[in-house]
């Protein structure tokens, strides 16, 4: 195993470095495709398609007889193109929505399929074999000349893409309008169709006909968590594609009896699970480290607010107060208070004596503005909302921690800078 | 109260649509002046929407036709821009405020073009106008929805066309959005362009347009707003249901039964 592993790294194998190189361009391809497909919402089009394929394929190989890829090909994207054909018509012409009629046919074909291929196998036809590896992949038993018309294939798609770049981001984003500039949309649409037939009838070497879908529709779902612009989720996907694309062929060449589609799926799997949890800003720990800023910011921020409240209550401002006397403001643990008075004198808010703590000039205002803050938006809950003013309190506990200096001054020229809140508190300003 | 006028920018003739089957107009007969600011005003469900789009080329008619400056559609799409429901797209889309601007050139620049300074220019200019500059880089998934609408109007805007139709612009906008909107519905008027509006607030009517369709799955009136805008032709639009009309455009849903023999 270990001497496999090391020997497709050598490349020194002619095969190797072919089917390396032609994954990597049939998995981008298809992931370039499946974009599109991905951001029309018909994701599960492309999952149809690669079942409804296999009928072709097999029909094509009892007609010619022989393994001819130009006649598989052309059987595959025939079958695939009728599938298309057939959900758009019962969706048009019928009662049943989409995602049935996507079932609907995807069954029915893929029935099809097996039953030729069984048909095929029990007759004994020695160039069969290796045809049963359409329904799972099987990269590494590519031939260099397999490799070849597959990556031209896969690069053409690229290509017209690339080409059509301008349209079909119109046509995915806003259809309507696109028709209305006079734009070919029923064209573009029968293009967009059929390079997804063709990234599917590549994709299945590397993938097999069950688990295409996933090629398809997984490396935009991962790449979309990197990034807002349709090109760099693009180049992204087709990396992550062509990746995966590799990593299944190096699995089927260290172990040739493993067929390479799941293990290409689960490489992708692998990115898209990567992304969900860590991507910035998108992902499941950026939002929870989002979230636990935002806590210590309300948290610091009470506690500053304690301060001049106190200061206002007994007219001690300047001078140093306890953690008992805090707390009585504000009801946290000691642990906490205590944390949170360490992170406000790091921060410079705070200064400490032996009596306690007592707020830094910049403290004093940064207290000072979170207490008019408050009260602003209590004034401007009662006078513009009629609230009751003994309602407004929660609310403005939550929302003096988010108004920008923006809102700030709107609010202090919609108020006309008054100069008590709702309860006769005097507002504080600079 | 139809007034027809001499040398239409717009002129329908017996125009039909059904959605979905279901007959939605009935025998429409139009034509507009040249430089106003028109309104397409009725209750919910009467097509006015699907009179844009029927006028857009969007859906097949089942009747009559459209003409466009004397001319079949087809030959001044360059002239037309059209913006549709901000609801009609996904927000979510990846991409920017200015990408999207920028497929308002997409018309001019056609296919494998990509493009120039002049439509970047362009591009930057409508952003100004609906007060958008600054937003230019910002990805469209985090917008308002008085700052999609504005964009939407940017885009219609780099078009440069002569004739905008525009679906209910000022539907779920803001207050200052609003004004925003038909202060720049003022300029393009006094531009001499004209502007088609579906709109939905009987009570700013009569402020905002110079000449109003009346409109009730067919056509109750058209003409300039101090004819058209009166309390019996309201009523004529909103309060008498025709009902017999629209058990007939069930029936023909039901049975599919055929619009025109």
């Amino acid at each position: 195993m270990l001497e496999n592993a090391l020997s497709f790294f050598d490349f020194n194998d002619a095969n190797v470095v072919y089917v390396s190189l032609g994954t990597i361009i049939l998995g981008a391809g298809a992931a370039i495709v499946g974009a599109f497909t991905f951001f029309r919402k018909k994701a599960l089009i492309g999952d149809a398609i690669a079942h409804a394929i296999l009928p072709g394929v097999c029909l094509a190989f009892i007609l010619g007889g022989t393994k001819n890829y130009f006649l598989l090909i052309s059987g595959a994207f025939f079958t695939g193109w009728i599938s298309i054909i057939a959900i758009d018509y019962i969706v048009k012409k019928s009662k049943i929505k989409e995602d049935t009629a996507i079932g609907l046919i995807l069954s029915v074909f893929f029935g099809v399929g097996i039953m030729l291929l069984t048909y095929i196998q029990q007759s004994g036809n020695a160039a069969q074999t290796g045809l049963d590896s359409f329904l799972f992949g099987k990269a590494a038993s590519m031939l260099a000349q397999d490799v070849i018309i597959f990556s031209a294939i896969s690069t053409i798609l690229v290509v017209m893409i690339l080409l059509f770049y301008k349209e079909l981001k119109l046509i995915t984003y806003d259809k309507d309008f696109a028709q209305s500039i006079g734009l070919p949309v029923k064209w573009i649409e029968f293009l967009l169709s059929s390079l997804t037939v063709l990234a599917v009838v590549t994709g299945i070497q590397a993938v097999g006909v069950v688990l295409m879908a996933a090629l398809l529709i997984t490396p935009t779902a991962a790449a979309k968590y990197w990034s807002g612009s349709l090109s760099i989720i693009l180049v992204l996907a087709a990396f992550i594609g062509g990746f995966s694309g590799v990593s299944g062929a190096f699995i089927s060449y260290i172990a040739p009896n493993m067929p390479t589609g799941p293990w290409v799926v689960m490489v992708l799997s692998i990115f898209a699970i990567f992304s969900i949890l860590f991507a910035p800003g998108k992902g499941y720990f950026s939002r929870l480290l989002l979230q636990s800023k935002n806590r210590r910011q309300i948290q610091d921020e009470n506690i500053l607010k304690a301060f001049h409240q106190i200061a206002e209550h007994e007219n001690s401002f300047g001078e140093a107060k306890s953690i008992g006397k805090l707390r009585e403001q504000r009801y946290y643990t000691i642990r906490l208070m205590k944390k949170i008075l360490q992170r406000l004198k790091r921060h410079g808010y705070l200064r400490k004596t032996t009596e306690g703590y007592y707020l830094s000039d910049y403290g004093q205002r940064k207290a000072a503005r979170l207490v008019k803050l408050h009260r602003l938006w209590e004034l401007y809950l009662t006078e513009y909302l009629r609230i009751a003013p003994d309602h407004v309190h929660e609310d403005a506990d939550t929302i003096e921690h988010l108004i920008t200096p923006e809102i700030e001054k709107k609010l202090e020229e919609k108020l006309g800078y008054p100069e008590v809140d709702p309860h006769n508190s005097k507002i504080p300003y600079d | 109260m139809i007034r027809q006028v001499d040398n239409p920018i717009i002129e329908i003739h017996d125009l039909s649509v059904a959605y979905e089957r279901k007959p939605v107009l009935w025998d429409v007969d139009l034509s507009l002046p040249e430089g106003k600011l028109i309104g397409i005003i009725g209750p919910n469900g009467a097509g006015k929407s699907t009179l844009l789009k029927a006028i857009m080329g969007l859906l097949p008619l089942n009747s009559g036709y459209i003409q466009i400056n004397g001319k079949p559609l087809e030959e001044m799409r360059h002239k037309i821009s059209y913006v549709p429901q901000r609801e009609s797209v996904d927000w979510d889309f990846p991409t920017s405020v200015y990408e999207v601007v920028m497929m308002g050139r997409y018309g001019q620049l056609g296919l494998f073009n990509r493009p120039k300074k002049a439509d970047k220019e362009i591009v930057m200019d409508s952003l100004r106008k609906v007060g958008m500059e600054d937003f230019h880089k910002r990805q469209i998934s985090q917008l308002s929805g008085g700052q999609q609408q504005r964009v939407f109007l940017a885009r219609a805007l780099a078009q440069q066309a002569d004739i905008y139709f525009m679906d209910e612009p000022f539907a779920g906008v803001d207050a200052a959005t609003e004004k925003a909107i038909i202060k720049l519905l003022g300029e393009m008027s006094a531009e001499n362009k004209t502007v088609i509006v579906v709109h939905h607030d009987l009570q700013s009517v009569a402020k905002y347009f110079d000449w109003i369709i009346l409109l009730n799955m067919r056509l109750v009136a058209s003409g300039p707003i101090e004819e058209a805008f009166t309390p019996e032709l309201l009523q004529e639009t909103y309060g008498g249901k025709l009902t017999l009309l629209t058990e007939i455009s069930d029936l023909i849903q039901k049975n599919r039964f055929p619009n025109r023999e």
